[in-house]
């Protein structure tokens, strides 16, 4: 993954609440050259370490344990943290996904495609953010 | 005058048309016939040595045009509300309870249209015979209408009743749909969710094994449950909830497989010609295996390390419902003397009893370069 120009590892959040689910990710993110900072099931522990931590890139389940689902969580996130969020879920309908996309993200991954997404889709996410960032400073 | 008819539905439209036809003609006919043989009738009706109303009025033209304008004004209106209602009465006959209320109350409007037109005519021409035969017909038919009226009027809050409970009904069946509806969303985002977690497990349980050969079984069956899950992504993005569009299915599938074999130094591309096919969990389920088994094998089998090519999917669906999947790969071939009946492989003994379940039938075939698979099987259009 060459996402960050810097020599060190881009790091990044994993909120989902299926914990094997999250591990996979876990894994397939050090693969992509990611340092995992940490996984985590609930909105609200999501949020604090994102806007503790600030990561380089976040996953974001949209359906969570606790109060917060994933929509509300991003736009917290948003709110404190610039980061590319990017979601994550087996919610295929169009309600969902309507929803989500109302929110400030970049990018959308359907679980069950996650081996033909998750990639391309992070580098996507991670550049137009990168983009962004350069837009801002200019 | 008609009475309330007790059932609107027992008036065949021809029927009653004819009935009026007759009514009207057998009307003229006993007005035509007794004017015949009773001339005096006319003469007396029409006779007009009288004074004309405009005497009353002093001749003062002011007066007489009002109330002759407003006489022609109230009477072309309630000809005009009498034509609507007779029309509506005729028209809604089948579906309008108590049409003969709607008739009746036309009649009696142009009962009091007729009165004030003679009204406006008795100005000038003294006719009051017939003003008062005119009133003498309004009266009566006004008479009745009121008199019926009243009796309709417990009918009339029943009416409203039953519109009222059917609305509440439809709103209760709507709810229902949409509750069912809801379940079956959430019982298929279960299974696939459950699914999901069981392919994580193969998945990291292939990351951790010692040896390749153990890491591939592993990847092969999280693939093989892969593409299970991927029916129930499927049915629960789709419309009805019940059927599946298999040709997006197996594209979708296939791009799967070959990313989870990634190997991107050597390049095997996919190539797709689907047809359109959808077809229940039932069969998507034992197809999407098969696939999932004859891609897997063409890319491990057909092209070994440092070799690329082609793997082309084809799906082809005729109007009678039999299906012909075929996947052909430009590899290595099958080993001369394969016999698919006796082969050691799993996968392709899962292809067999998997063909067998769907009452189909399978053959591989040696193709000039590479393998060709072909699946045949029925899909029935009706099953949900």
């Amino acid at each position: 993954m060459h996402a960050d120009t810097s020599s060190v590892e881009p790091r990044a959040l994993i909120i989902e609440d299926e914990t094997l689910i999250a591990e996979e990710l876990r894994v397939r993110l050090s693969r992509l050259g990611f340092s995992v900072i940490a996984a985590v099931g609930s909105g609200e522990e999501g949020v604090a370490i994102a806007t503790r931590e600030r990561p380089d890139l976040v996953l974001m389940d949209i359906r969570l344990n606790g109060n917060k689902d994933g929509v509300q969580a991003a736009k917290e996130i948003r709110e404190q943290v610039d980061v590319p969020i990017v979601y994550l879920t087996a919610h295929s309908d169009r309600p969902t996904v309507d929803r989500a996309n109302k929110t400030d993200h970049d990018g959308f991954i359907l679980k069950p495609f996650l081996r033909r997404e998750l990639q391309s889709t992070i580098e996507v996410a991670m550049q137009r953010h990168a983009i962004r960032t350069k837009a801002k400073i200019q | 005058m008609s009475l309330p008819a007790t059932s609107p539905r027992s008036f065949v439209p021809s029927r009653f048309l004819n009935r009026q036809l007759f009514a009207i003609v057998v009307g003229s006919s006993l007005t035509i016939v007794t004017f015949i043989f009773w001339p005096k009738l006319a003469g007396w009706l029409l006779s007009s040595n009288f004074l004309p109303h405009a005497y009353c009025y002093l001749r003062n033209p002011g007066l007489i045009w009002t109330n002759v304008t407003a006489d022609a004004l109230i009477g072309i209106s309630y000809l005009a509300i009498s034509v609507t209602l007779g029309y509506l009465g005729y028209k809604g006959r089948r579906d309008i309870p108590y049409h003969g209320m709607f008739l009746a109350f036309g009649l009696f409007i142009l009962g009091c249209g007729g009165t004030h037109f003679v009204e406006a005519i008795t100005v000038w021409i003294p006719v009051y015979v017939l003003s008062a035969a005119v009133k003498v017909f309004t009266a009566v038919v006004s008479l009745t209408t009121a008199a019926v009226l009243p009796f309709t009027v417990p009918h009339v809050f029943d009416l409203i009743c039953q519109a009222k409970t059917t609305e509440q009904r439809t709103a209760e069946l709507c709810a229902s749909e949409e509750r069912k509806n809801a379940l079956l969303q959430e019982v298929h985002h279960r299974v696939k969710n459950n699914l999901a977690v069981i392919c994580s497990l193969f998945y990291l349980q292939s990351t951790h094994s010692k040896d390749e050969e153990t890491a591939q079984i592993f990847r092969d069956m999280e693939n093989r449950v892969h593409s299970m899950a991927l029916v129930h992504e499927s049915l629960y993005g789709s419309e009805n909830l019940a059927r599946i569009d298999f040709a997006q299915y197996a594209q979708g599938l296939a791009q799967d497989i070959l990313a989870s074999h990634g190997r991107p130094t050597v390049p095997v591309c996919l190539k797709t010609e689907l047809e359109p096919v959808t077809m229940g969990a039932d069969l998507a389920v034992p197809c999407g295996l098969i696939l999932n088994e004859l891609v897997s094998n063409a890319f491990k089998h057909g092209f070994p390390k440092e070799r690329g090519g082609e793997i082309k999917l084809t799906l082809r669906n005729d109007p009678s419902g039999s299906c012909t999947l075929c996947v052909q790969d430009t590899g290595v071939g099958i080993p001369a003397g394969l016999d698919v009946n006796t082969s050691q492989s799993l996968g392709l003994k899962l292809v067999l009893l998997l063909t067998q379940q769907i009452r189909g039938s399978f053959e591989l075939i040696k193709s000039d370069p590479g393998t060709s698979a072909f699946l045949y099987f029925k899909v029935n259009h009706h099953a949900c």
